[in-house]
């Protein structure tokens, strides 16, 4: 069996290819997108304008890119659960999942399969609002391998929002229940991650995080702030903001990683093995020779081993 | 082909199949029988995979692959009772769909869909999308799409469901057809009259355990062999039950104005002697004749009246 192309992604395409929403969804997203663009410009003109000469509402310009980029992080976050986290209770709903499983498909492939084609629906997302980003590169004179680096960013950030999706689709027997939890987990993704470090300001008082900011490795927000850093500045977010840390203040792992891109290229791996943790989860889930119903009083309860 | 031993499923202190044991041979086509909560389903959900035995085991022809294995499912084409759809999915990409996910490449599963959607009567609608078929339709289409990649063994659970009678006909001629070809099939169905015209064989559960199986003919040798006798009476009925509770082996069941239903656990000579019996007691007659067994009444008395 194929790893990466296999069935259910070509299903999954030309069903999704075939159906209005997508129409609807990319003029909606490229909606938002030149709104966010006109704007930022309406702002960097007014602001221009108010403080400075004309000639320097260029240097200002750079600031498209990160809103921009900012409007697609959230929208991507937002529409990838939706996705996912309704594939697997989807096929339930629609009683086509059994037939998956007596199929010589693998619950891990069919996992997979649903994630990859919601990262691919994305891309054609991401495609669809090139040009617009191409435009805040144009005026905003970054680098083109800025805009590689944030694709690349993007399909991390729907692999891990597919993945939770689908880790949660696949507790849940309704798809509506499968969003709302997915989003409740990728909330307590974002703020679990924080709790360590506050708690260990707490304990030395405010003097030390120590390794406790390592969880922040799995946090997606803090990546893609360390990520806009990178490409506006050049410099690490947490190099900047522990410049005023010595190295007993923030632990000997996390000074290191807080030097040049280590922490962004380590924030990436940890997020790919918290995806692929998640897959593995939902592929056990929905495995039934893992599974045992218990049958109490006429409902049936699915209940893991 | 199929070997089933001793399995068992629980579902905390319920018992859904209770040390089921069975074996379907090559080329039969078996019918599954039972009342609804009998355990058929759950079996066939084990058989194929799609729910955990609680003991026991289950063998398809000399392979030693454990259940829910590939090598299991690549032997088994499962056809549901409820055919689920995607919408915006034509027919010859639905079958492609399901033959890509048993490895299988699209110019063999191309070929294969043409032939088969021939076999289903279904040729004409291939470039239709699936959700606009007929039930009928969709769940021949299901046959097609469980015989994709030549499973040696075909189980439907309950297909005539739902089905109108044009489509039920059209279901059990393709089934006949398939065993025909010498396909095993094993199918799960309420309908006992339509499972005796095509069945060579058959399994009657009841709470869990298999109280009946066996050939169809054997079965229906039984049924046959049914005892219950009505003798219809002009004149003499009061002498006519006397004489009959007088008879070793012979129950009366029920008297009427007319008629006196008996049931009589003797032989054919037997039964010819007591009717000569009644009428040298000047019970006069005007017929008799031996009630004409079927698969339900069978299948309500093993089960206890349980209806379906």
């Amino acid at each position: 069996m194929k790893l990466w192309w296999n069935p259910l992604v070509k299903k999954d395409l030309q069903v999704t290819a075939r159906s209005m929403r997508l129409s609807w969804g990319l003029f909606a997203y490229d909606a938002v997108l030149v709104m966010a663009f006109l704007l930022a410009l309406a702002v960097i003109q007014t602001e221009g304008r108010g403080y400075y000469s004309n000639n320097n509402i260029y240097s200002y310009l750079i600031y498209l890119f990160p809103v921009l980029a900012i409007a697609q992080v959230c929208i991507v976050a937002l529409i990838v659960p939706i996705i996912t986290a309704s594939s697997i209770s989807g096929e339930r709903e629609r009683q086509t999942f059994d037939i998956m499983l007596t199929t010589c498909m693998s619950p891990f492939s069919i996992v997979l399969g649903k994630v990859v084609s919601a990262v691919i629906r994305i891309l054609f997302f991401v495609a669809a609002g090139m040009p617009i980003m191409a435009l805040s590169f144009v005026v905003g004179g970054l680098a083109w391998s800025s805009l590689l680096y944030f694709v690349l960013a993007i399909i991390l950030l729907s692999v891990l929002s597919g993945s939770i999706g689908i880790f949660c689709s696949s507790f849940c027997r309704k798809s509506i229940s499968a969003v709302v939890l997915s989003f409740a987990f990728y909330f307590v993704i974002y703020i679990l991650t924080f709790v360590p470090m506050i708690l260990n300001l707490l304990w030395t008082e405010g003097d030390s995080t120590g390794e406790s900011m390592l969880f922040l490795l799995f946090n997606p927000g803090v990546f893609f702030e360390e990520f806009f850093m990178q490409i506006m500045t050049g410099e690490s977010l947490f190099g900047t903001a522990g410049s005023n840390f010595d190295r007993s203040e923030v632990g000997f792992l996390t000074y290191h990683l807080s030097q040049g891109k280590a922490w962004m290229f380590l924030s990436a791996a940890c997020i790919l093995c918290l995806s692929i943790l998640f897959m593995i989860v939902a592929a056990w889930r929905v495995n039934p020779m893992n599974t045992t119903t218990i049958r109490t009083s006429g409902r049936k309860k699915t209940k893991k081993l | 082909m199929l070997y089933i031993n001793n399995l068992t499923k629980n579902y905390g202190t319920f018992t859904a199949v209770n040390h089921l044991s069975l074996h379907i041979p090559e080329g039969d086509l078996f019918g599954f029988v039972g009342p609804n909560g009998a355990g058929k389903t759950t079996t066939i959900r084990i058989v194929c995979g799609l729910l955990k035995a609680s003991g026991g085991s289950v063998q398809i022809g000399n392979t030693s692959a454990r259940m829910g294995s590939k090598e299991m499912k690549r032997l088994i084409g499962y056809v549901p009772d409820f055919f689920g759809v995607y919408d915006n999915l034509k027919v010859h990409e639905y079958m492609d769909f399901y033959g890509s996910m048993y490895g299988m490449r699209s110019r063999d599963i191309a070929k294969l869909t043409d032939d088969l959607l021939e076999l289903v009567n279904l040729s004409d609608k291939k470039e239709f999308y699936v959700d606009t078929l007929s039930r009928g339709m969709k769940q021949r289409l299901c046959v097609a799409r469980a015989l994709l990649h030549n499973p040696k063994l075909l189980i439907l659970d309950e297909p005539s469901s739902g089905l109108d009678p044009r489509a039920r006909v059209e279901m059990k001629e393709l089934l006949k057809n398939l065993h025909s070809m010498g396909k095993t099939i094993v199918i799960s169905s309420h309908i006992l009259s339509e499972l005796s015209e095509m069945c060579t064989s058959i399994g009657i559960m009841n709470r869990g355990q298999l109280i009946m199986a066996g050939r169809i003919e054997d079965i229906m040798q039984q049924v046959a062999g049914g005892k219950r006798i009505h003798i219809q009476i002009v004149s003499g009925i009061e002498t006519a039950v006397r004489i009959l509770m007088e008879q070793v082996g012979v129950v009366v069941e029920s008297v009427r104005e007319n008629e006196i239903i008996i049931t009589n656990n003797g032989t054919d000579e037997q039964t010819s002697v007591l009717i000569g019996q009644l009428i040298q007691n000047q019970v006069v007659l005007t017929g008799f004749y031996r009630e004409e067994g079927s698969l339900e009444s069978l299948f309500m008395q093993l089960t206890g009246g349980g209806a379906q």
